[in-house]
């Protein structure tokens, strides 16, 4: 079932939308999530999801989807519905397994893989082992530590917007000034990491 | 905060060949270097998380008020079709659960399902395994097979070199060389995942000689008992064989 109005926009309309900055952009994340959440209940009845599951499933769906618009991964070989829908089935998939053999923290170095793909194998192989040994939580911990201000740069700049787009939404005057401000935030959790 | 910047400059801009050298070898030599380029990667993965996970908080609520607003109004007809639904599934299931299936067919299933493509990272750049995942997804067998077994020349402990070459030579039906691939992942230990197990038995049950679905079978009750990567295959197969 789909919401009122979500349907005003056809794919390419959206997809620009989603790959424009400012405040639209956050109306058009909620408006892809409304457009196809009726995936939610095909997850509870397709793969006997329960609901939480399987909204949890559908909403990393858009996750993925959102940060590969943003980083012009999406090529719109086929609609988004079918994107999405392809991604949300591996996801439900994928919930199946760890349900069954109880392995809930897999795949943390895929994620920042695109990265680490970037270095030669020798190099890789030494910066993943310290990867490895990373103590996620107290990074986790840590960053929600740190003043509001500079949390909410670091997600910024986590969830790939540019230092330009950082100065709009939390008002600095220029993209040098974020770039300054959003490493000395990072040596700041760096050292609240390192610190006992 | 000067290594921070030096950092974000190779990962943000396209570095030149030398100064991708210069960096990749301060990784290797300066260990306190590398804990830096670690850091970093780590740092912006947690703060995606971070942000994924205000997001999704938003998109909670989204749903949570959209959830009231959709309610339906129940129809008797709905009862019928429920009903009729209800034995049809009931059958069906019962179709399903007892009709034999060939080993071969549930090896051929898990095939299409799980090892039709192989994971490839977004990156532009090109390395061995990028190299041999890409040959793999293309269906270039043969050569993928070539590239993970060069991979582990150079490295005879690359795990997902093993388990990749055991898979390409599955694909391309050398069931012997396939098996010599998997029984090596799962004599490795300490290992947070590992599908030496169900893809020894998948080989075995594709492969069909004389004893080999006996074989498949204790494997796949090993795979169960050990609570194994793939153990809901094994327990569905174990059911059905």
């Amino acid at each position: 079932m789909e919401s009122a109005g979500s349907n005003r926009y056809t794919d390419q309309e959206l997809i620009d939308q989603l790959r424009q900055s400012g405040t639209d952009k956050r109306r058009s994340e909620e408006q892809l999530f409304n457009r196809y959440i009726y995936f939610v209940r095909e997850g509870m009845t397709k793969h006997a999801l329960s609901e939480d599951e399987s909204f949890n499933a559908y909403s990393d769906t858009i996750l993925a989807a959102l940060e590969n618009i943003h980083k012009d991964h999406f090529e719109a070989r086929a609609s988004i519905k079918t994107y999405l829908y392809q991604i949300f089935h591996n996801k439900c998939v994928d919930l199946l397994r760890k349900r069954t053999t109880n392995k809930n923290t897999v795949h943390r170095a895929e994620m920042i893989s695109d990265r680490l793909m970037q270095l030669s194998d020798s190099a890789r192989s030494v910066v993943q082992t310290l990867i490895d040994k990373a103590d996620w939580n107290r990074l986790r911990e840590k960053l929600n530590e740190l003043e509001e201000k500079c949390r909410q740069i670091l997600m910024f700049w986590g969830d790939n917007y540019s230092d330009r787009e950082i100065a709009v939404f939390l008002q600095y005057k220029t993209a040098d000034v974020v770039k300054t401000s959003r490493l000395r935030c990072l040596e700041r959790l760096r050292k609240l990491y390192k610190t006992e | 905060m000067d290594n921070l910047d030096y950092i974000e400059n190779y990962f943000t801009n396209t570095p030149g060949t030398e100064q991708a050298r210069e960096f990749e070898e301060r990784i290797t030599t300066d260990p306190g270097f590398a804990e830096e380029v670690a850091f970093y990667l780590a740092a912006h993965e947690v703060s995606r998380e971070a942000s994924g996970i205000e997001k999704k908080e938003r998109f909670k609520e989204t749903y949570q008020r959209n959830r009231t607003v959709r309610s339906v109004p129940v129809k008797r007809l709905i009862y019928y079709i429920s009903a009729a639904a209800v034995v049809l599934g009931i059958l069906f299931t019962a179709y399903i659960y007892f009709s034999p299936v060939s080993p071969q067919q549930l090896a051929s299933q898990y095939e299409k399902e799980n090892l039709q493509t192989l994971p490839v990272t977004m990156s532009g750049r090109t390395d061995s395994m990028q190299t041999g995942l890409r040959l793999y997804n293309d269906e270039k067998y043969t050569e993928a097979l070539a590239q993970f077994e060069s991979i582990l020349r150079s490295d005879s402990s690359v795990f997902a070199a093993m388990q990749y070459a055991g898979i390409s030579a599955l694909r391309l039906r050398e069931y012997d060389r396939a098996l010599f691939y998997f029984k090596k992942m799962g004599t490795r230990q300490g290992l947070y995942s590992n599908p030496a197990g169900i893809l020894q038995a998948v080989t075995l049950m594709e492969r069909n000689l004389p004893g080999d679905a006996a074989r498949a079978k204790q494997i796949l009750q090993n795979v169960v008992n050990q609570d194994q990567e793939g153990k809901e295959y094994a327990e569905k197969w174990l059911r059905k064989m």
